[in-house]
């Protein structure tokens, strides 16, 4: 009772914190951007779903050559992203923009940089990473047919899911691992809950810039620190999206499937309007979350810039070149101890390192429930 | 010349209606039958010049049999070797037709994609092109349709907008396909219309047994006309195995034995369980069926079990192992199959009720007839078909890209090596 009066009394405080933090509204100007926030408990997903959904993660089998697992790209050594400016996909193409994490995605309202798929329906993503020919390109019958030749995934599917292993099940186990994956210990929400020796001071001054002279919390706002809306920033195009051919083939592939009018002749990353086909928001991409930034270099749609120095950097010159470029991007005349102290606060957004602590279990493809041979004959499948 | 693609459905039609009126033969030839047990069958016979779509010509020798030396053709020669149409890029319609295989492949099962297997024999290209009903449960009707069907799922788990890119990536290929089809653009269905322009030049037809049919009595050794008399009498094989590709396109069950892989290899295992399940038979025969049930798969008739294909019976020393499943090495184990009556019907084992062919009954063949059997089936192979494998060409930058970024060191990346079985 004592501690529950206590804790209303603490959030309470917490709420007014906050507000102070994001400046609160100017009488007549604008509404003021949503506040910076703690990430808000979830649900906790079944364990043996999380379990379950973890082996498959890290599984080669679930894609059409049983040679490339969702671990590749989301390598949890690398921040669950790969490390890459331009993430590999499929055998026999390479994909054209970078990896991102998937920590914390069990918040995000939109899913990949164009925001083409609902944060809601996470089985969906699933689905999409697996069947499309760039990432898994996996027949879905084949893999349940798969995970009914390893006695083990049997066993786990009954358990776990409650019967058969069938594509909805697999989808289902997969979403609830990531939704399980969510930052732990981050100083940042530490901060926020109170705990004022959570980050440096340097960092709080950092944080006052974030939301004051540099401006960022405009699009970097809420527990999420994004506004998950398309912005043009006018990065610069990576050139061997269209110099290495299996990356502008694959480019030219997802275009056309997306229905983006002249994509033979397309020579720059249109993103979002990929989905919207507006004019207007050619080269626009949703505005990333900030969490766990400090693990996913390089950095941006297409990995341009390799810092979040080079990331500070950018914006202080007010971004790049483009003529639909935001509006709210202009140069910010940022000292070098002000670039310094915008860099400690993004680094205080990374909480505990997530590394499994089975990886290496994981990693080893041949004691991953393997296949039985089965008396073809007698056994019931 | 251009060649227009837009009639290319007229194509499939008249393709299908000429080969729905039985098994080809040539033009102006007159159909001749042969009688055993009171029934009539087409005679065997000489293969004509095949059919050729009238919307895509491809040139002829003066007999009216297309040649090798067309743009076309080479194009689709070219096209059997691309692995840039199959899923991963790791193989091609050649990994499973390997011209030195007989254009089929000498495995009993042919090859899968990676991660899976295929569950069939692998059928020789050679003289598709007078094929009405292609694969062994004729689920193709045109061999356009049928080299992109095999490009799906086991064999090439291709998604057409990727492999279509990866055409239009190749210098080479936009000059080519622009040159035979006159498109700006490589379009995929294009690359599977040269693949059977291709295919319709590949033809064994001036074998021994062609010969002697054409009117040279010498062509056959009198072992191999006592095979064919036995072949067309006391053998009974003529009332399916007629007409000038000794098939009749029909369709029989015929109680061969259980593939011994499947017993052991999970893999396979899950693999044959895949084709069940995608081609959506019920749960009761999904759970029960322990064989490859053939035309069932396309029919959902439960009397089309197990039937498959009457295979044509040319070509065939180059193409070990035999039947669907290639449980058969050689052709006398063949002939000792059928000499037996075949099989016992693995539906009678799965199901509890048999659709094997009534036609098959012990034939009590001596030693000295089956020989004389095999001997004849031998007769119907001329030159083995080798052509050099050809060199793919490579990709390319697209000058516009080059232009705007300039020319920079290429990427460099490490390739996960490739399991191949």
């Amino acid at each position: 009772m004592r501690n529950d009066v206590r804790f209303a009394t603490l959030a309470a405080g917490l709420a007014l914190a906050v507000v102070a933090l994001a400046g609160g509204p100017a009488v007549g100007g604008p509404p003021s951007p949503p506040p910076l926030a703690p990430l808000p408990e979830l649900k906790p997903e079944k364990p043996e779903q999380v379990e379950l959904g973890k082996m498959l993660f890290f599984d080669n089998r679930m894609s059409g050559d049983a040679d490339r697992r969702c671990a590749d790209c989301h390598d949890p050594k690398k921040g669950w992203a790969d490390g890459m400016a331009l993430s590999d996909g499929y055998p026999g193409n390479k994909y054209f923009r970078n990896s991102k994490t998937i920590i914390n995605v069990a918040y995000a309202p939109y899913l990949y940089w164009d925001g083409r798929m609902d944060g809601e329906d996470l089985p969906t993503q699933v689905r999409d990473a697996l069947t499309e020919s760039y990432w898994h390109l996996m027949d879905g019958r084949i893999m349940l047919e798969r995970w009914k030749q390893a006695p083990e995934y049997v066993e786990r599917f009954k358990t776990a899911m409650g019967g058969e292993a069938n594509f909805g099940r697999t989808l289902n186990a997969v979403a609830a691992f990531m939704k399980s994956l969510t930052s732990k210990n981050v100083p940042f929400d530490k901060y926020l809950k109170g705990d004022q020796g959570a980050i440096s001071e340097e960092a709080k001054q950092g944080l006052a810039l974030f939301q004051g002279k540099a401006g960022c919390i405009e699009c970097h706002n809420g527990p999420m620190l994004s506004d998950y809306k398309p912005r043009a920033l006018g990065v610069p195009e990576n050139p061997y999206v269209f110099l290495t051919p299996k990356r502008h083939l694959q480019y030219r592939s997802v275009m056309k499937s997306l229905g983006v009018p002249n994509y033979m002749n397309l020579l720059e990353d249109v993103g979002y309007y990929g989905v919207s086909k507006l004019k207007k928001d050619i080269g626009t991409f949703i505005t990333p979350s900030l969490r766990e930034v400090s693990r996913t270099a390089p950095y941006m749609h297409n990995g341009m810039l390799a810092t979040l120095e080079d990331v500070v950097e950018f914006y202080n010159k007010g971004g790049g070149d483009r003529p639909n470029k935001d509006a709210l991007l202009k140069p910010l005349g940022l000292s070098v101890s002000e670039k310094a102290a915008l860099v400690a606060f993004l680094k205080t957004l990374s909480g505990d390192e997530l590394i499994p602590p089975d990886l290496d279990r994981l990693n080893d493809q041949k004691m991953l429930a393997p296949y039985a041979k089965y008396d073809w004959l007698k056994y019931s499948h | 010349m251009a060649r227009t693609r837009s009639k290319m459905i007229v194509t499939l039609l008249m393709v299908v209606a000429v080969a729905g009126s039985g098994v080809l033969v040539a033009q102006g030839a007159e159909q001749k039958f042969v009688e055993l047990n009171g029934e009539k069958f087409p005679a065997l016979a000489a293969l004509g010049p095949p059919p050729i779509p009238m919307d895509l010509p491809q040139k002829r020798d003066a007999r009216g049999f297309p040649v090798l030396d067309d743009p076309l053709v080479q194009l689709g020669f070219l096209m059997m070797f691309e692995g840039r149409l199959t899923g991963d890029g790791s193989l091609s319609c050649a990994t499973c037709h390997v011209p030195k295989e007989g254009w089929g492949l000498s495995s009993a099962i042919s090859r899968g994609y990676p991660g899976t297997s295929h569950w069939k024999n692998s059928q020789t290209v050679v003289n598709t092109a007078y094929l009405g009903k292609l694969f062994w449960q004729g689920d193709s009707l045109a061999l356009e349709a049928q080299g992109e069907a095999a490009n799906t799922g086991l064999s090439g788990n291709a998604k057409t907008d990727l492999s279509e890119e990866r055409l239009r990536q190749v210098p080479e290929y936009v000059k080519r396909f622009k040159e035979v089809f006159g498109t700006e653009w490589p379009i995929l269905k294009d690359a599977w219309r040269a693949v059977a322009a291709f295919q319709r030049a590949l033809n064994d037809e001036n074998t021994p047994f062609d010969r002697y049919m054409r009117g040279d009595k010498s062509a056959l050794t009198p072992k191999q006309i006592k095979g064919m008399e036995l072949f067309q009498g006391k053998a009974g094989c003529i009332q399916c195995h007629n007409g000038p590709m000794l098939t009749d396109e029909k369709y029989y069950n015929t109680g061969l034995p259980q593939q011994e892989e499947f017993l052991k290899d999970p893999v396979l295992q899950f693999s044959a369980r895949w084709q069940h399940y995608q081609r959506g038979v019920s749960e009761e025969i999904y759970r029960k069926s322990k064989t490859d049930l053939g035309l069932y798969f396309v029919t959902k008739v439960k009397d089309h079990m197990a039937a498959f294909r009457t295979a044509p019976l040319r070509h065939l020393v180059y193409t070990a192992g035999y039947m669907h499943n290639g449980v058969f090495d050689t052709l006398e184990d063949v002939v000792e199959f059928y000499n037996e009556g075949g099989g016992d019907d693995p539906i009678q084992r799965d199901f509890g009720f048999s659709t094997k062919t009534k036609r098959l009954k012990p034939l009590k063949l001596t030693k000295e007839e089956k020989e004389a059997l095999v001997a004849f089936l031998e007769s119907t192979t001329g030159k083995e078909i080798i052509l050099p494998e050809p060199k793919i060409p490579d990709d390319g930058i697209f000058p516009a890209a080059l232009a705007k970024f300039g020319q920079l060191p290429p990427e460099k990346f490490i390739e996960k090596e490739k399991k191949k079985e």
